[in-house]
């Protein structure tokens, strides 16, 4: 070949040869990564935006709304669009710092997707913004429905809250998306997947400049689906009630259900917090204070405070006797003098109450007497009775936050003490002291086994439209109907007297908890009427001294404002 | 050779057409209608020079190229805004850039043609002079994309004059070295490879070019880099790594690949080219045409594009071997080589597989000079088949 023909075929490779690799990467680009191509440019045009959902409300047993939804404004930034003085400007108006909102900003990977960078922004803040919206370009202010609490700190802790969605949820929950509130602690968490709704998404055509150029035809808008509501079986006026009997004690908690059904009437801890807050997102100085180990407002103590029982406890172990046949209803022991000595400790009654039998043992609620019963009864007895109503595991409540306290059996006091342990173990046990640990809701529960004529323990719910059910325990009825005297006659005459009502058979429990860190907490657990009870109630006052003092009159009143209500309703 | 051939006319102004049917959909009736009339004017110009003596080209070959390196050194001094690419002539505007690149090949082909052998390594330093004064007054007006192009015009018309392909290599290698020097283990294989290479050719004048100029290249380049613009640097920071910041450096790389990409194989039709309309795709109607004939037409209208392009370059090609007059040969060598490597390069460019240099499409990008002198270049082509001396 000659030179001149080698020179031609050359350069007409390379001719060819340039286009060929043209053509093979339009191929690359267009066939074989076409559709992924077509997606991003489908994703450069068109905006979703998000119609929010709104959340279901959640309402009281007799249809008062104490969760519902009011609108809020908030201020958003396209990053693509806003300069540098408009973010001055903005974090200045809404006092926010503006590292805050640049870290917001970088968060979402599209520069032409609008941020919201704060929400629930004030009327007077909004003003501010809006007047001067021209000169900051790439700023908008919206409005969106948000999470209201009409009663506040009433119901906090049966609610719970709603805030943003972290980032590290956002991995975990693929169906969010940044921005989205979730539900937190209480039914707001519980009931999440019923109370929130599910966002439409309008599709907007917009230029690369991120204007909007209106609806794309050719994507159907998916409409929001609303979160569904909630009925629950909580009683807005006897807790408002409940909450005004508490009024002069910093921390306290109460329960008030039907013992029958297990409906809760009445879920209120103190302190509380304004769980309105938390939709704005908290500063850092109110979330400290939320998290302030001292006073604690985020802790509920109906369902995570454990405390030991006193002598709440005292019916369990006369039932557990009585049924196992090892004693009668007059069965007496060593009088009591005041005191128990074992080895060389004394162990002390809170009063001298000479030869009691069980019955007088319970309304007097004498010490040495259980003292004596425990150590007949044996740690086995004891604890058995006791796991069996409920204590020591979690009782199944429709609520997301729950303690299961403790029942030192056998084998829990041989790790505890190793093989020394003591009958003053158990002397300490039997008067509901020491190891035991118990939450407020445990022990409301288990006390249903004497207010439930069914002779069940019932599992307490908050949702309306759900049964938790009851365990029926199987005891004999002869002994369930003493110790039912017995609570009676501690009302009637016993050291529960201040818990009476008026034109009411309250039957009931006091109980002291020694506290080494302070003044005794105060119990009592009552129902009425003697038959068919309608309601339970327990009462916890942290640091208030005598359960019969204190708790006892609180939960008359509880009882007696409960028919109060109920008369008045059923006659409207 | 058929004396009436107009056939690289047609096909030119069949890619025009189809340029003009783009500038429509991307610029909107008020470029079509100016661009239209480019056409015209530009379609009448090529038939008036087809009939020129091919004799003229050679007589006025140097005058030619003066005057075209004066007319860019003017627009440097006197143009009214930056980048200084202008003349601004009343209602259009005139880019001289355009019209060196047709001085340059002229006169690069009058010198090539009279020596008798180029196959030595001095045969270079002329040619390089030649484009070295329009592409170092191009390169600060600046217009990177427009300086570099002379460099393989040269190339290719020094390899027709019969310069051995391995020696221009061998002449170039610093260029690579200067590239490669990026990376230090990728620089000393170069030189290791390429001087085996060196080597075997037992040549001692391209032995010593090796070891002199090349680690001169490679260790000047920091230099050359960090003298750069930051733009530019950008730019090429942004080839080697598209996605490094899709929002800013690389935006146009990434818009312009999903734009073809979205067309797939039939496109999203004309007119409907939502990253064209929605001005995701930068430069629409200059740099960037190329694709939202992607976008609208798909693979199709890659491949009937890039069709046009090979018949007419193939044409050339003909021509090129069957003009016997060395120096009209060379011409329209120079020509070819000219119109084929900024195809090439734009095409490249919008395909993210090159990097982004200011380079128009031949015939379709909009732009009165850049089109106006490719219908020179036809026209000059023209005259040669239809006037054989």
């Amino acid at each position: 070949m000659d030179q001149e023909l080698k020179t031609y075929r050359f350069l007409q490779t390379l001719l060819f040869g340039a286009f060929a690799v043209i053509l093979f990467f339009s191929l690359k680009l267009q066939i074989f990564e076409g559709t992924k191509y077509y997606r991003l440019s489908e994703e450069n045009r068109i905006k979703k935006k998000y119609i929010i959902a709104p959340r279901g409300k959640i309402y009281d047993r007799w249809g008062k709304e104490i969760a519902n939804m009011r609108p809020a404004f908030y201020v958003s930034i396209i990053p693509a669009l806003v300069d540098k003085n408009s973010i001055e400007t903005v974090a200045r108006i809404l006092e926010i710092d503006i590292n805050t909102i640049q870290k917001k900003l970088k968060i979402e990977k599209n520069p032409y997707v609008s941020v919201k960078i704060n929400r629930d922004v004030s009327f007077k803040q909004i003003s501010i913004i809006e007047e001067k919206i021209e000169e900051l370009p790439g700023v908008e202010v919206g409005v969106e429905p948000v999470r209201n609490y009409p009663y506040n700190q009433l119901l906090c802790h049966l609610l719970g809250y709603v805030s943003e969605i972290t980032d590290l949820e956002l991995k975990q929950l693929k169906e969010y998306k940044i921005g989205d509130y979730i539900g937190r602690i209480g039914i707001e968490q519980q009931y999440e997947g019923i109370l929130a709704g599910k966002d439409g998404i309008d599709y907007i055509e917009v230029d690369v400049k991120g204007r909007e150029l209106g609806k794309v035809p050719e994507y159907r808008p998916i409409p929001p689906i609303p979160g569904n509501d909630l009925y629950t079986t909580i009683d807005l006026e006897l807790t408002d009630s409940t909450a005004k009997f508490l009024k002069d004690y910093p921390k306290a908690s109460a329960i008030a259900m039907n013992p029958q059904n297990g409906e809760i009437y009445v879920f209120y801890s103190k302190p509380g917090f304004d769980p309105n807050r938390f939709v704005h997102g908290l500063t850092d100085e109110e979330w400290l204070a939320l998290n302030n180990p001292k006073e604690a407002p985020l802790y509920n103590r109906v369902t995570m405070s454990c405390y030991p029982i006193g002598s709440t406890i005292k019916p369990f172990l006369a039932l557990g006797a009585l049924d196992l046949g090892m004693i009668g209803a007059e069965k007496r022991f060593d009088p009591c003098r005041g005191g128990l000595k074992l080895g060389n400790r004394y162990f002390r009654c809170w009063k001298i109450h000479g030869s009691l039998n069980l019955i007088d043992a319970i309304i007097y609620s004498c010490d040495v007497y259980f003292y004596q019963l425990g150590r007949y009864l044996g740690i086995d007895n004891i604890t058995d009775i006791l796991f069996e109503v409920g204590f020591g595991k979690p009782t199944g409540i429709d609520f997301p936050q729950e303690k299961v306290g403790l029942v030192p059996e056998r084998k829990w006091m041989e790790r505890r003490y190793g093989k020394n342990w003591t009958e003053g173990h158990i002397f300490n046990l039997s008067i509901g002291q020491g190891d035991m640990l118990a939450t407020p809701i445990q022990l409301a529960r288990a006390y249903t086994i004497f207010a439930n004529q069914e002779n069940s323990i019932v599992t307490p719910h908050l949702n309306k439209n759900l049964n938790t059910g009851s365990k029926k325990i199987e005891k004999k009825i002869d002994a369930l109907k003493l110790v039912r005297e017995a609570l009676s006659g501690v009302v009637a005459r016993g050291t529960g007297m201040m818990a009476q009502v008026q034109g009411f058979e309250v039957s009931g429990k006091t109980g002291t908890v020694e506290n080494p860190h302070g003044e005794d907490h105060s119990l009592f657990v009552g129902y009425a009427p003697k038959e068919n009870p309608e309601i339970l109630v327990c009462v916890v006052v942290e640091n208030a001294g005598h359960g019969g003092s204190v708790a006892a009159p609180i939960v008359g009143k509880i009882i007696k404002t409960y028919y109060e209500i109920n008369k008045r309703l059923s006659s409207e | 050779m058929n004396r009436k051939d107009y056939s690289i006319l047609i096909i030119s102004t069949i890619i025009s057409l189809l340029g003009l049917a783009m500038i429509f959909s991307t610029g909107g009736l008020s470029y079509f209608t100016r661009q239209a009339l480019w056409l015209g004017v530009a379609v009448l110009i090529c038939l008036m020079i087809s009939r020129f003596s091919s004799r003229f080209w050679q007589t006025f070959a140097l005058p030619i190229y003066i005057f075209t390196c004066i007319l860019t050194l003017i627009v440097l001094v006197y143009a009214s805004s930056y980048p200084r690419r202008w003349f601004n002539i009343g209602f259009f505007s005139l880019q001289p850039s355009e019209f060196a690149k047709i001085g340059t090949i002229l006169f690069l082909a009058t010198y090539l043609s009279e020596r008798k052998k180029i196959d030595k390594f001095t045969d270079f330093f002329i040619p390089i002079i030649i484009i070295a004064i329009p592409s170092f007054l191009i390169f600060v007006e600046p217009d990177l994309g427009a300086a570099q192009i002379f460099f393989p015009i040269m190339c290719i018309m020094l390899f027709w004059a019969g310069m051995p392909f391995e020696k221009i290599l061998i002449f170039f290698s610093p260029i690579i070295s200067a590239i490669t020097s990026f990376s230090i283990y990728t620089w000393l294989g170069f030189m290791i490879i390429f001087g085996i290479f060196v080597y075997s050719r037992k040549k001692l004048t391209e032995i010593l070019y090796h070891l002199i100029a090349n680690p001169i290249a490679g260790l000047i380049t920091p230099i050359i880099w960090h003298s750069l613009k930051s733009y530019q640097q950008k730019r090429i920071i942004a080839f080697l790594s598209p996605w490094i910041d899709p929002q800013g450096i690389s935006w146009q790389s990434i818009q312009s690949k999903i734009a073809i990409g979205s067309g797939r194989l039939f496109g999203k039709g004309f007119l409907s080219g939502t990253q064209k309309k929605l001005e995701f795709l930068p430069e629409r109607h200059t740099d960037f045409i190329f694709s939202c004939i992607g976008e609208e037409f798909g693979l199709i209208g890659i491949l009937i594009t890039v069709l046009l392009y090979i018949f007419l370059f193939y044409k050339l090609l003909r021509i090129a071997r069957e003009t016997k007059n060395k120096f009209l040969s060379l011409v329209v060598i120079g020509i070819m080589s000219w119109l084929w490597y900024q195809a090439f390069i734009n095409m490249g460019m919008t395909l993210g597989i090159l990097p982004i240099t200011g380079v128009p499409l031949p015939f379709i990008s909009y732009g009165g000079s850049a089109l106006l002198s490719c219908f020179i270049g036809i026209g000059i082509v023209l005259s040669i088949i239809h006037n054989k001396y």
